[in-house]
């Protein structure tokens, strides 16, 4: 069973800017769930109205697809160092 | 053990062959063996891949070589992305619009690449990414960085 990503940690450093901060992504869900129902009615709009054109399949797919993507950003990590800059983005 | 492994032995032990060439026999008995297996298997549940060291995640790293030993004034990578993101991430392929797929085939064809991009199924790529368990890429550049791709 694959979970989905619960904490996201991102931390970037540069001349600017040094920051960290812990996302808590188990906290966005709920939000993401009532827009989603929020937005649902319209999609469903868009989806009837693009029925017959060729962006049905993105109109349909897209939203799949997208929470496929979320679902499965657990164990993600980027490590970019350089010189005088640092990005570090880790899903847990 | 098998009546021709223990051939291949004696062979070896009485010098007719060479130990070079009883490996390479072996090698070749166990390549028939466990395709003789796989096929008399086919019809039988798989076993888990996950318990087999099913690819799990890509990685990507540069480091710099000697050169550039000083972390102040080098870049490093450090990627992880697990195969489930890239098995969902080719799904969202599907939404590449026609054009943009005729293009990257007209794009392959000047490269002397004769190869249609809409022919690749999702079972091709998942045999790739099975597959994938196996490679590494390792690059050593000019400017003395390491590349490294592999899976773990």
């Amino acid at each position: 069973m694959n979970w989905p990503p619960t904490l996201m940690h991102i931390k970037i450093k540069s001349k600017d800017a040094n920051f960290s901060f812990w996302l808590p992504l188990f906290l966005l869900f709920p939000l993401v769930l009532v827009i989603f129902l929020i937005l649902s009615p319209f999609m469903l709009i868009a989806i009837i109205v693009l029925w017959e054109t060729r962006w049905r399949r993105m109109a349909i797919f897209s939203l799949g697809a997208a929470f496929l993507a979320l679902w499965h950003l657990r164990g993600l990590k980027v490590d970019v160092q350089g010189p005088k800059e640092s990005v570090y983005i880790s899903v847990i | 053990m098998s009546e021709n492994k223990k051939k291949i032995l004696e062979m070896l032990a009485e010098n007719k062959i060479s130990a070079d060439e009883a490996y390479r026999l072996l090698s070749a008995l166990d390549a028939r063996e466990g395709g003789q297996k796989e096929t008399s298997s086919e019809n039988q549940p798989k076993p888990d891949m996950s318990t087999k060291g099913k690819p799990r995640y890509l990685r990507v790293l540069v480091t710099p070589g000697d050169k550039h030993a000083d972390p102040g004034h080098s870049d490093r990578v450090n990627v992880r992305v697990p195969m489930s993101l890239i098995r969902a991430g080719i799904k969202l392929t599907a939404l590449i619009p026609p054009e943009a797929l005729d293009k990257a085939n007209n794009a392959l064809r000047e490269k002397g690449i004769n190869f249609d991009v809409r022919n690749i199924k999702n079972e091709d790529i998942e045999d790739l990414i099975d597959a994938m368990g196996d490679m590494q890429v390792d690059v050593e550049t000019a400017h003395g960085e390491n590349v490294k791709v592999f899976v773990e």
